[in-house]
């Protein structure tokens, strides 16, 4: 059965011929596990049907700016799987917000607040990004409330053969956009305050009070006066549109890696309040637009499990307890391996594991400080517990330098 | 600690039903199940000798979204495991859970779900038991917070949810599996593995286990362990549909 695929029984043919694409396709669960589980006496080492070792990703590559008529995008490759994201910038002017009258009194106190704190913050400010995480607290219900984020991830591209080309969006995509929303949320990944148009009006009164006094107190207090009129006259929404043109397999790492690559690349226009016509106009120089400055660098890595056992997903009468489980675990290290972990599968491979699990690691101080898990899921099987996630951790861990690499050098 | 509040087969048309009422979290859940039925958009070639598993969500005041479609595949994904889909009458037929978010908060968009999946998700095993559909294993969730401070929080009420550092939902089975853990906001590992410790003692209780395998269930600081609330609730319904034997006796 295993020496169908090996190479070694190639050079000497099988007496049955089959080749090995169509014992793939007739027998595929037996097919990948003769090949991550070859006959002691071949010597083969224990490697996926892809070529791949179990903890292995596939070659990653991105190129950014692909698109021209979008402020940000990015082509991610992972393997087989491409995915493309496009960021566009749309202004929200205020004023079309229903409840912002309501909700600007609010704004107004928590910034009479920081105000007060000022000089604490000065001194948190230079410990490291943490204190601006808290600063920015309340104001990031900003991008929440007014939905600032608009992510959508399309499959029907005609992606695969299982996803039909115009097809409204199958609750695979609709669930994978949702991830990525909730995911930009919770990483925080993009600042309210890069989103802001803010507007100043002139202040007219200073320089009566120059004239009248030159004392510093006047100033500040005028200074003080005119960042109180400071208002924000709009918002930037950004659409974050993902196509994935290609599915092998495992779409979040390649969606988020994507998202993650086109929001670094996007540039916003200087927008500013034109009181003459009171409307946000913006300026068409490339010079004067801004990028976003992101919050960290979340990389996802997802995993599956592929049990030995074809029928260990319903034969669940015998199922070993927990600790009756990590016994056999123990035993059988050195014996047969009953389970495999498979890093970042493909489309073959998520066809035969009902286990899965995502985890996105983030590091502080771009790599040199400590690993932080934004997310970690695991989903549809017992074979995974605390020792085998912890494994997985490391393994998203190193994923992470990686894809900083691929995703830094374009 | 309060306990939930749990009956079982409320609904008298469907297969199964349950009603489940968290009152840390305020989540109220009423879930039914129709099984096995046959499902019309089945496609034979997909796994012919395996029942399919379907879960609907309805949140309380809008129609449904991405969210609900993100939960149902969580939900889906967890019981298409646990569910014995090859039994007699159940291969190449469907089973529908259906889980109407009664009350509680609603969810805005974006929002993570995390604390009122626990919920969801032990209305759909009490409501798999009402209907009888054989299953491999049961199981029990629960969510825990971590604030600021770094203290776990058990089913936090939404405002500690929206201030909480990180959101865990984790679910073990009736043998001490961890059959889904979702994790949201930052922590390490360390914190994780306190949490996991922490949400087996809710719901299993600190585990004294005798000789000849029997577990004991003891009440802690953490009150009733999950597991033991849904046993309570299938003999509380024996006893109730059993009364006019046990008085005949």
């Amino acid at each position: 059965m295993a020496s169908a695929a090996a190479p070694a029984a190639q050079s000497a043919p099988p007496s049955l011929s089959l080749p090995p694409s169509q014992f793939a396709r007739l027998q595929p669960h037996a097919y990948l596990l003769a090949h991550l589980s070859p006959p002691a006496t071949s010597n083969q080492p224990s490697i996926r049907a892809n070529g791949r070792a179990p903890s292995q990703f596939r070659i990653t590559s991105a190129n950014t700016g692909s698109l021209t008529h979008t402020n940000g995008s990015a082509v991610v490759r992972v393997g087989d799987t491409t995915a493309v994201c496009g960021v566009r910038a749309e202004l929200l002017p205020t004023e079309d917000i229903a409840s912002w009258s309501v909700s600007r009194s609010a704004a107004a106190t928590t910034n009479k607040r920081r105000k007060l704190t000022d000089p604490t913050q000065k001194l948190t400010e230079e410990i490291g990004d943490e204190s601006d995480l808290d600063a920015d607290a309340d104001d990031q219900s900003h991008i929440e409330d007014l939905n600032l984020l608009v992510p959508n991830l399309s499959l029907s591209t005609g992606c695969a053969p299982g996803f039909i080309p115009g097809a409204p969006p199958s609750s695979l995509a609709q669930s994978l956009s949702h991830q990525i929303l909730a995911l930009l949320h919770t990483t925080r990944l993009v600042r309210a305050e890069d989103l802001r148009v803010w507007y100043q009006p002139p202040n007219l009164g200073a320089e009566d009070l120059e004239r009248h006094n030159e004392s510093e107190q006047m100033d500040v207090d005028a200074e003080e006066a005119g960042e109180k009129d400071k208002e924000i006259k709009a918002f930037w929404v950004l659409y974050i549109d993902v196509m994935i043109v290609s599915l092998a397999g495992n779409p979040f790492d390649a969606a988020w890696a994507s998202v993650l690559a086109a929001l670094r690349d996007t540039k916003l226009p200087r927008a500013w309040w034109d009181i003459d016509n009171e409307m946000v106009v913006c300026s068409d120089a490339v010079s004067e637009s801004h990028k976003l400055t992101l919050r960290g660098m979340p990389v996802a890595s997802s995993f599956c499990v592929f049990e030995a056992d074809a029928a260990a997903g319903w034969r669940a009468v015998i199922i070993p307890d927990a600790e009756e489980e990590r016994q056999i675990e123990e035993s059988n290290r050195k014996g047969v391996q009953r389970r495999w972990i498979l890093a970042d599968p493909d489309g073959y491979e998520e066809g035969l594991t009902q286990e899965r699990a995502c985890i996105v690691v983030d590091k502080k101080q771009g790599g040199k400080g400590k690993l932080v898990i934004v997310k970690m899921e695991k989903n549809g099987g017992w074979a995974l517990d605390s020792e085998e996630l912890r494994k997985l951790v490391d393994i998203s861990a190193k994923r992470w330098e990686d894809v900083r690499q691929v995703i830094g050098q374009c | 600690m309060v306990g939930p509040t749990t009956s079982l087969t409320p609904l008298s048309r469907a297969d199964g039903s349950a009603s489940y009422q968290c009152p840390a979290t305020g989540a109220n859940i009423l879930g039914s199940v129709n099984a096995p039925i046959e499902l019309p958009g089945r496609r034979d070639a997909l796994k012919p000798e395996d029942a399919t598993v379907e879960v609907f969500i309805k949140p309380g005041t809008a129609p449904g979204g991405v969210g609900e479609r993100y939960v149902e595949g969580i939900i889906k994904s967890m019981l298409g495991r646990l569910v014995l889909g090859r039994e007699k009458s159940y291969a190449r037929r469907g089973i529908v859970v259906t889980l109407a978010i009664v009350g509680g908060e609603s969810k805005p968009r974006g929002d993570s779900y995390l604390t009122v999946l626990p919920a969801l998700l032990q209305t759909s095993l009490l409501a798999l038991l009402s209907a009888s559909v054989p299953l491999s294993m049961t199981f029990s969730a629960t969510v825990l917070g971590v604030n600021t401070l770094g203290e776990i929080i058990r089913e936090p009420a939404p405002t500690d949810a929206a201030a909480a550092t990180s959101l865990h939902v984790l679910a073990f089975s009736s043998k001490g599996h961890l059959l889904l853990n979702e994790s949201r906001g930052s922590f390490d590992f360390d914190t994780w593995e306190r949490i996991r410790q922490r949400a087996l003692t809710i719901c299993h209780g600190t585990l004294s286990g005798s000789p000849d395998g029997d577990v004991a269930m003891v009440e802690d600081v953490d009150g009733q362990p999950l597991e033991g609330v849904v046993r309570e609730t299938v003999e509380d319904k024996y006893h109730q549909d059993y009364a006019w034997k046990i008085d005949a006796a």
